[in-house]
């Protein structure tokens, strides 16, 4: 089991490396040279002087080789340090800091809310598969999957304000239980919960017709056992690989849902790292964002073997 | 003897976007208390679902839609849901064809047999796998104990299905409806498992019901054969006449494409020609007459009922119009 | 797996295919619905200027804020301007970008797919590497930092051929927002394309049939054209469908986040963004933008689903 997680490891490093690579490369070879851009955007009495300009670029190790400050780069991520905000100043890390633990809470909530959600409308509809009932939670599904959050968040608000007051409107941040996490909340768990439900039902219908349902009911097993324990746990095996893509889901959805609720999180700073083309945030953000998604699937590959025993070949899995 | 299990007229019809389509047409059968029943047929002549309709495990859009079968006393065709499950496992125990599909992958054997024990008999997890641990034994399996935590992959095909007869054993049932549970396995492992199945019926006094489609492998296990054929019965009879009196022209078929010892080498052995009816398609008279070398006028226009053989042994009976009366000659 | 429907020139019913994925998707109820909102909406995006009652940008700053109305049935906008007339030139805005975009995205998939099917090795390896490195980073950050790699240079090369040249066309700030957007939209569509396609060339190319026609001369660009386009036809139009679903939304969701089509241009995106801003006081502002882009997903969708379902039938998820 050890060595099974050492290898993954060892395949996934490299992955990762590479992603940063193609990312860091983009925007150094994109957004052109930093210090132009800081001394573009300086009040127009600051004198353009190219020999100074020179002196600081050599300084900040902009003349280096590409790989060489690939290289740098890493070598300070590894020690929290993300450069500084070419726009306010102001250190990278201290505004990632100040704004991940909103996005990363309210994600963790959306994901807990998809699994006890999605997972039993799936089993659901999937068991009774082409009734009215699958095919109104499909219907619905379908529906959630389709209207992305900066739609759906608005809409809901439009509804609300048949029934709330308009100074009662959710809006900003209150922590993690204040009433003003429901609605963004809500939205956010929209597409995750679509994927999840059409996931779960899909893999229900394959798991009914397999012998080993029929085998489980003909020992006189009650339904509800047969459910539990011989339909959801071969379900949950490829409903758990779709990890990945509901981070992905989710990081996106938490850019316009912070953005729509006025939410304090990574998802704003980003737009606001786009608006003002502030480089180090955007590479800092997005180096985040594929690295909650390629840790998801790292996890995945980890859990894999826990929920079905075929996955590691017999002598592994006895250690 | 008394009749354990007696199915009278039973139809399955299915569920297609086009209408119902018959695929079991009036089965009659009969297993005595203690007695071992081998049901042969073609694969998609309805045996299986014959066996599966008595306990509610058809698969969805297939139902059955007429007739009776009485199981101790009681119609299994009109019971609820739950009355019907309390029966699984505890009086009809079943064995499965593929152990590898049949057992669920990810459950370790001791489980899958222990909760049979769990939900049917009320006993403890301990007490119950201890109790799992005793029928791997018993169904001849080496270490029990340390099976009991393998999952089904780690088992070979022989093995797997042992487990399968153990869980079929699990409720002690008074019958036991085993659906071609040798066709996945090898030549040699199928001589074993017959004989397991053999030896614990008599140890346990059940009913066996053996589904098949291979007549050689069940002639040293079955006390009466029934040959079904496009969903019907077309003969019944004790093992012993079935071979030496087969008088349905399909029995009479299926024993002449069995190689014998005396067979000399190389020759070809007679086949049945044709293929059986579709579901829904079934001609107006005798299922078997366009395959039927032997059919007259009358096999097109009825259905021949099954009917005792004047001359033979008083339990065999057959449907047919035109070999019922020469019963007496093989 | 997606190996589609096969199609070889021994078809007996040539053709057949088609007519029973047609009536298979005629049969789905929502598939249909779906393909006549998107109808409509093709109808309505072509025709759009002789259907607007209003011109898109003609301000009336006596009738702004009004809600909808007999005169303007969505009302109108903070500047007077007539909201169905803007929502219909968002149509316009909307196919035009999904179909440029997955255009693009379609030719390099194809194109990258088939070189990396046909001959394989480092070129294919990397290829793979690159298409699944792109589908493990969300989505839209990988825009938002191409979009952000590519403004700066883009500016640039059309200021230079502002001045070479003094045609007015390199200053237009539309034109340069379009390419951004649809540049870096198209940048990341592609890889699905680019592996199906290379799935579908593999399996085709060992194939004893085209093993044989090989061996008497037959060259890759007939394979490609004749044997592995045809059987990929089912799942790349499947393919089509979804991405052109999702190019619609993700040129939306640019301009709500102020990096795709700006203002005054009518983007949906753009019209909801503006419309947050005072919906509280004028909901309908945000309500016919988002209805709509919500209605033609949603529909997108539908469509999608049936046509997976008429064209790669049972067994094939």
């Amino acid at each position: 089991m050890i060595a099974y997680i050492l290898r993954r490891l060892l395949l996934w490093v490299p992955s990762v490396m590479l992603v940063m690579l193609g990312v860091y490369a983009l925007a150094f070879y994109g957004a052109g040279d930093p210090i132009k851009l800081i001394f573009l955007r300086a009040p127009g009495d600051v004198a353009y002087d190219p020999v100074k300009i020179e002196a600081i670029r050599e300084q900040a190790g902009l003349n280096e080789p590409f790989l060489v400050q690939f290289g740098t780069y890493l070598l300070n991520l590894v020690q929290g340090n993300f450069g500084n905000s070419l726009f306010s100043g102001r250190s990278v890390w201290a505004m990632i800091s100040a704004a991940a633990p909103v996005s990363l809470l309210l994600g963790l909530m959306a994901m807990i809310v998809t699994a006890l959600v999605a997972i039993p409308l799936g089993m659901i509809a999937g068991m009774n598969q082409n009734s009215r009932l699958d095919y109104t939670i499909l219907g619905t599904a379908v529906t959630l999957w389709a209207i992305p959050a900066y739609v759906a968040g608005p809409l809901l608000m439009v509804m609300l304000l048949a029934i709330l007051p308009k100074g009662a409107m959710p809006y900003g941040w209150g922590g993690l239980f204040s009433v003003k996490i429901i609605l963004p909340l809500i939205v956010l768990s929209f597409q995750p919960i679509a994927l999840i439900i059409r996931q779960t039902r899909a893999a229900v219908i394959d798991v009914m017709t397999e012998d080993f349902v029929r085998t489980a009911r003909a020992k006189g097993v009650p339904e509800r056992v047969v459910a539990l324990r011989h339909i959801l746990r071969p379900v949950l095996t490829p409903v758990v690989t779709q990890l990945g893509l509901i981070m992905i889901t989710i990081v996106n959805g938490a850019i316009f849902v912070e953005l729509v609720f006025g939410l304090p999180g990574l998802g704003r700073l980003t737009v606001q790292a786009l608006i003002n083309s502030d480089y180090p945030v955007i590479l800092a953000v997005t180096l985040i964002g594929s690295f909650l998604v390629m840790a998801s699937n790292l996890l995945v590959d980890i859990l894999y073997p826990l929920l079905d025993p075929r996955a590691t070949d017999p002598k592994a899995s006895r250690v | 003897m008394s009749a354990l299990l007696e199915i009278r007229g039973l139809t399955i019809d299915i569920e297609r976007d086009t209408g119902p389509a018959r695929v079991v047409d009036g089965i009659d059968l009969a297993v005595e208390e203690g007695e071992s029943l081998g049901i042969v047929g073609e694969s998609g002549c309805g045996k299986s679902l014959t066996m599966l309709s008595l306990v509610g495990l058809l698969p969805n859009r297939i139902r059955a839609t007429g007739g009776s079968a009485r199981f101790a006393g009681q119609d299994l065709l009109a019971l609820p849901q739950e009355a019907l499950r309390k029966l699984r496992g505890s009086q009809i125990g079943f064995i499965f064809q593929d152990p590898m599909t049949s057992l669920n992958p990810v459950m370790r054997v001791g489980e899958q047999i222990a909760e049979a024990l769990i939900h049917q008999s009320g006993m403890a997890k301990p007490a119950a796998m201890e109790r799992a641990a005793e029928l791997l034994e018993l169904v001849g399996i080496p270490s029990p104990r340390d099976r009991l935590m393998a999952y089904p992959h780690e088992l070979s095909g022989g093995m797997r299905q042992r487990v399968m007869i153990a869980i079929g054993l699990a409720g002690s049932p008074r019958l036991l409806i085993a659906d071609e549970p040798t066709t996945a396995l090898d030549v040699t492992i199928q001589a074993q498992i017959v004989d397991l199945v053999r030896d614990l019926k008599d140890r346990f006094g059940m009913s066996v019901v053996w589904i098949t489609h291979d007549l050689a492998l069940i002639a040293g296990l079955a006390d009466r054969i029934a040959v079904l054929y496009a969903g019907t019965v077309v003969e019944d009879a004790p093992v012993e006449v079935i071979f030496d009196r087969p008088t349905h022209p399909y029995t009479r078929g299926l024993l002449a494409s069995l190689p014998t010892l005396t067979d000399r080498p190389m020759t070809r052995l007679p086949s049945i020609g044709g293929t059986p009816p579709e579901p829904g398609r079934r001609p107006p008279g005798c299922p078997f007459a366009p395959r039927c070398t032997l059919a007259e006028a009358a096999c097109d226009a009825a259905v021949p009922k099954l009917a005792a053989v004047p001359g033979s042994d008083p339990r065999h009976r057959v449907a047919c119009f035109v070999t019922a009366g020469e019963g007496g000659r093989a | 797996m997606t190996a589609g429907p096969i199609i070889t020139p021994g078809d007996d019913r040539p053709g057949s295919l088609w007519r029973d994925a047609w009536r298979r998707l005629r049969r789905n109820r929502l598939a249909v619905a779906g393909l006549v909102i998107l109808a409509l909406l093709v109808l309505v995006a072509a025709f759009g200027p002789w259907l607007t009652p209003y011109d898109f940008l003609s301000q009336n700053l006596d009738a702004r804020n009004l809600p909808p109305s007999m005169a303007h049935p969505f009302g109108t906008d903070d500047l007077g301007r007539d909201v169905l007339s803007r929502v219909i030139y968002g149509a316009r805005t909307a196919f035009l970008v999904a179909v440029l975009v997955t255009a693009v995205a379609l030719l390099i998939g194809v194109v990258l797919g088939a070189i990396a099917g046909f001959y394989g090795g480092a070129f294919d390896k990397g290829l793979m590497w690159v298409t699944d490195m792109t589908m493990s980073v969300p989505q839209l950050l990988l825009v938002v930092v191409i979009n952000a790699s590519l403004k700066q240079p883009i500016t640039l090369w059309m200021e230079a051929r502002y001045l070479e040249t003094l045609n007015p066309i390199y200053r237009n700030s539309a034109i340069i927002d379009f390419v951004l957007v649809f540049g870096s939209m198209a940048l990341i569509s592609w890889p699905p394309y680019a592996r199906l396609v290379r799935a579908q060339v593999l399996s085709i190319r060992n194939r004893p049939y085209v093993t044989a026609a090989r061996a008497l001369g037959l060259t890759n660009r007939i394979i490609l054209t004749r044997y592995v386009l045809p059987n990929a036809a089912g799942p790349l139009i499947v393919a089509v469908s979804a991405g052109l679903g999702t190019a619609m939304v993700l040129e939306s969701a640019f301009s709500f986040l102020g990096i795709g089509v700006n203002p005054p241009t009518p983007s949906w995106g753009n019209m909801i963004s503006d419309g947050l801003r005072v919906w509280t006081n004028y909901p309908h502002l945000l309500l016919a933008p988002a209805a709509v882009l919500a209605v033609v997903t949603v529909a997108f969708n539908f469509l999608g689903d049936g046509l997976n379902d008429a064209l790669n039938p049972k067994g094939q998820k």
